[in-house]
């Protein structure tokens, strides 16, 4: 029998693999709501610089944006995960699940000609583990080490794979209703969001991101602080994300509550077409770092007519940006900045990914693109699984 | 390694085969059917394709995503992103260099080839016998990688002796049937002249359409130094045809029964070129069936008449002309007259009504005048010296009389070639005779009288002329409309521009539809051409004529 990544890891670990049903958690989940944005946001103050009380119609500014200049967004990011249950094993007469996972994080641009192309990728295959599969306390070097003996198997060098790392979560007791598994899913959730930030941070190295050359990212930019990681602490690397906008396609509208705590969900669902909500400040509580709490704009843009969309949310996405000077955490983004972005999202609304992704309306394409051309990169779920 | 165009895209529903594969490349490469692509494959090897369909796909699930893209419906969109699309290519494998025929493998790169590895690729390079019927152009639309280059076959399979007869068919005017087949004839008289070759030709060809061949041993003016050039390039001069004699039906008046105008004619005399060819009864009385093979004969009463006046029965050994030999019939017709109860006074008289229109031809006379230029075309058709060329005209005559003299012809060959003609030396004879008829179809179709002697005849050149060295080069408009042992027998194809409707026909079942509807397409001086020793079909283009062009 072959030698494959399993016998060896229960070799090296001493504990002991029980070879149950592998399985990719990402074809198995029960269908549930899943929302980009973190959970009860409280929308707290004016976001900007001008107190307008009312939707801003701007689908002229996106039209005269057409004809007299560039669309202002050149890169486009996303980050995508794949999850996997490879084994249970037992350490200590307790058992555990062993996670694998494929992360995949790019970034495209986009040419003069209108066309998309790749500009980083980042493929990594991870697993995670007890912190407990190692019986030392030097578990860090520990399984860099056992990273580095996985990665020296003949049975993966001939592949031409490589594992990037392997994670440990933590092995606590559980509350109800909690599993080990998904401290290992959300382990390798962080490594996702680090690679993510590492990405930002790479092309603000590079100088290529500038006024007229924004970088969209999928999702929100509100990243919990970790413990561990060169980019855990927001609040730190935040003027990296000077030219960095994040668009959540999806978010709670049940949870956006104004600053009396009525809910906002009624005046986003009537919000008509083309048109954008007042920018709220918002307070990040779970992105707190050593320089304070990280400030955001947060402001919603209707870019389908919701007479086309199966709810009155579809159609609708939520734009966030960060505050960096002290000027935009005082008063919020310039009312002119955020209509510029607003105006040139509405003129990414075309086309769609209509037949090929329910949330087409929420969709941008080259987000869409970006997305698509992250998972192109992953090994397939069974040949992934057979490493195992 | 040429230019890097694409690579190799081996999917579920689409894998590559021994036969075919497909590869991805940019929506702005810009390929045609034809082109030929090479491929890495295994051992260091490479395999060529040639591009048979191209498809450009993009991200749209469909016509609905496509109509959405555009705010529902509105034509002025202008999107910030062009929607992610590529093109897809199709191609036939034609060749390994190592002989290796497994698909090629997925992700493997796909690339422009040379014009040396085309040849390869096409099985042009080391041609036997080389005889240019053409040149091809690839990669046309892009200026750095074009490639023009000649394309010969090995004359053996197209005049024999291992392959023989070639087809050529095409709409008129648009697929200039006549021109390429010039062109060809052409290519094999210079190198018949120019190269020490052990056997020779001579050619008859039949001007079927006004003042077409005429004058082929004169240069056409009009002809542009760059179609001269091609001619060069090509390895053949720019001069039109030698050794060129010009046979015209008689007649009291010149313009009766020729397009010619007299000028031509002579000009041509004086240069001991042109004559008068005429039947003569006494020797010609033989070939009157091919007067009836468009007539439908099911009792074959008409063959017996035409029996009982060649065996000389009745009063017909004692006939010299043919207002006797009218008389003599008439005499058959007569009410009471039928001495022989085989054959009714009615047949008589239908056979009266047909001879008597035909005889009516200034061409069937009481004898031909040496000094006047007259002869008889199988005494003419018996001294054909090795690259001569005979041009006979029958444009004017009417359809029957086209076919009377083109049977004619090619009994003249035929017995030429089978030496029944006594005091010829062999070695006199040319070792092939390269006939040409347009218009085949008069005289081969599928609607012809199977007893037509014409048929018979021609079926007879196509399937035992090879080895006896008779060359039948043909054309129509519609091939499917040809007998299918006619066309069969021919060796090498040539399909010019032709309609849709003749495409879904059975004859082209076998050609990929990207071809066929290139056939539609195809502009005036190219061809699609099939040969034996070609291991796809080719598009090739030839120059216009070197002779001389009637407007």
């Amino acid at each position: 029998m072959l030698n494959k990544i399993l016998s060896f890891v229960e070799t090296e670990t001493s504990g002991k693999s029980y070879k149950t049903h592998k399985y990719c958690f990402d074809g198995i989940e029960m269908p549930h709501l899943v929302y980009d944005d973190q959970p009860n946001l409280t929308l707290k103050q004016y976001g900007e610089s001008e107190k307008i009380t009312s939707p801003r119609h701007l689908y002229n500014k996106s039209k005269q944006i057409e004809k007299f200049s560039q669309p202002l967004f050149k890169y486009f990011l996303d980050g995508s995960r794949r999850t996997y249950k490879v084994d249970d094993m037992a350490y200590d007469n307790r058992v555990y699940p062993i996670i694998a996972g494929q992360i995949g994080v790019g970034c495209c641009e986009r040419d003069k000609r209108k066309n998309l192309k790749s500009k980083l990728i980042e493929h990594q295959l991870v697993m995670a583990v007890p912190e407990n599969a190692s019986k030392d306390n030097k578990k860090k070097l520990f399984f860099n080490n056992l990273v580095t003996k996985i990665n020296e198997q003949n049975f993966i060098k001939t592949r031409g794979l490589n594992f990037s790392k392997i994670l440990d979560y933590a092995d606590i007791k559980l509350q109800i209703g909690e599993k080990y598994e998904n401290l290992g899913i959300a382990k390798i959730q962080d490594e996702m969001i680090e690679q993510e930030k590492r990405i930002v941070s790479s092309l603000v190295y590079k100088n290529l991101l500038n006024e007229d050359s924004y970088l969209l990212k999928d999702g929100s930019l509100e990243y919990k602080t970790m413990k561990t990681g060169d980019f855990k602490d927001l609040s730190i690397i935040k003027s990296n994300y000077k030219c960095v906008v994040g668009v959540s396609k999806s978010f709670n509208p049940e949870k956006c509550i104004d600053a009396r705590g009525h809910s906002n969900a009624q005046k986003i669902a009537e919000l008509k077409l083309y048109h954008r909500t007042p920018a709220f400040m918002w307070e990040s509580k779970v992105s707190r770092g050593t320089e304070g709490n990280v400030k955001f704009s947060i402001w919603y843009l209707r870019i389908r007519d919701a007479k086309y969309t199966s709810s009155p949310f579809e159609g609708i996405i939520k734009v966030e940006k960060i505050l960096i000077s002290e000027q935009e955490q005082k008063y919020g983004l310039k009312t002119e900045e955020i209509d510029t972005i607003s105006a040139n999202l509405i003129n990414e609304r075309n086309p769609v990914c209509y037949g090929k992704d329910n949330r087409w309306a929420n969709h941008l394409y080259p987000v869409y693109l970006t997305e698509v051309f992250i998972k192109s990169k992953y090994l397939s779920n069974e040949y992934f699984l057979n490493l195992f | 390694m040429g230019k890097i165009i694409g690579r190799i895209a081996a999917t579920e529903k689409n894998p590559t085969t021994i036969d075919d594969f497909f590869f991805w490349t940019s929506k702005d490469m810009i390929l045609n059917p034809f082109d030929v692509i090479k491929v890495n494959h295994i051992n260091e090897s490479i395999t060529y394709g040639v591009v048979e369909e191209i498809s450009h796909i993009t991200d749209t699930a469909s016509y609905l995503t496509s109509f959405i893209s555009n705010d529902f419906g509105d034509v002025n969109i202008q999107p910030n992103t062009q929607r992610i699309g590529m093109n897809y290519v199709r191609a036939k494998v034609v060749g390994n260099t190592k002989n290796i025929y497994i698909p090629v493998r997925d992700g493997e790169p796909v690339s422009l080839a040379t014009a040396q590895e085309i040849r390869q690729a096409l099985g042009l390079d080391n041609i036997k016998n080389p005889l240019v019927c053409g040149y091809l152009e690839m990669y046309e639309s892009s200026s750095d990688e074009k490639v023009s280059l000649p394309i010969h076959l090995n004359s053996q399979f197209l005049i024999g002796p291992e392959g023989a007869h070639m087809n050529i068919s095409g709409i008129s005017g648009l697929a200039a049937k006549t021109s390429y087949t010039m062109f060809l004839l052409k290519a094999i008289q210079y190198k018949y002249l120019n190269m020490e070759i052990e056997d020779n030709v001579a050619f008859v060809l039949l001007n079927v359409k006004g003042k077409d061949l005429l004058a082929i041993d004169e240069s056409n003016d009009e002809l542009s130094k760059i179609d001269k050039e091609c001619y060069l390039n090509l390895g053949l001069d720019d001069e039109p045809f030698k050794h060129v004699k010009y046979f015209y039906p008689y007649a009291d008046n010149i313009h009766t029964n020729t397009y010619a105008d007299k000028n031509l004619i002579e000009h041509q005399t004086n240069l001991d070129k042109a004559y008068w060819y005429k039947y003569i009864f006494e020797y010609d009385k033989e070939n009157l069936d091919l007067l009836f093979s468009n007539i439908d004969d099911p009792a074959q009463t008409m063959e017996s008449i035409i029996n009982y006046i060649i065996s000389e029965q009745g009063n017909f050994g004692n006939i010299r002309n043919w207002d006797q030999f009218l008389a003599e019939i008439d005499k058959h017709c007569q009410a009471g007259s039928s001495k022989d109860k085989e054959i009714t006074v009615a047949s008589w008289r239908k056979f009266k009504r047909i001879v008597r229109k035909a005889l009516n031809n200034h061409i069937f006379a009481l004898r031909a005048s040496e000094q006047d230029r007259e002869t008889r075309l199988q005494d003419s058709i018996k001294s054909i010296k090795k690259n001569e060329i005979f041009v006979i005209d029958i444009a004017k005559l009417d359809e029957g009389m086209q076919s009377f003299i083109f049977g004619d012809v090619m009994r003249a060959v035929y017995d030429l070639k089978l030496g029944q003609f006594d005091g010829i030396p062999e070695e006199d004879i040319p070792s092939r005779i390269i006939i040409f008829i347009d218009e085949l179809n008069k005289y081969a179709s599928n609607d012809i009288p199977k007893n037509s002697p014409i048929l018979r005849q021609i079926i007879d050149i196509t399937e035992r002329g090879r080895s006896l060295g008779i060359i039948l080069f043909s054309a129509e408009q519609f091939k499917s409309a040809i007998h299918d042992r006619v066309k069969g027998n021919c060796a090498t194809h040539a399909y010019g521009r032709t309609n849709a409707i003749e495409i879904s026909k059975n004859d082209y079942r076998f050609i990929p539809p990207v071809y066929k509807n290139m056939m539609t397409r195809l502009k005036q001086g190219e061809y699609i051409i099939q040969n034996p020793i070609f291991r796809s079909l080719l598009n090739i283009k030839f120059p216009k004529p070197l002779y001389k062009q009637f407007k």
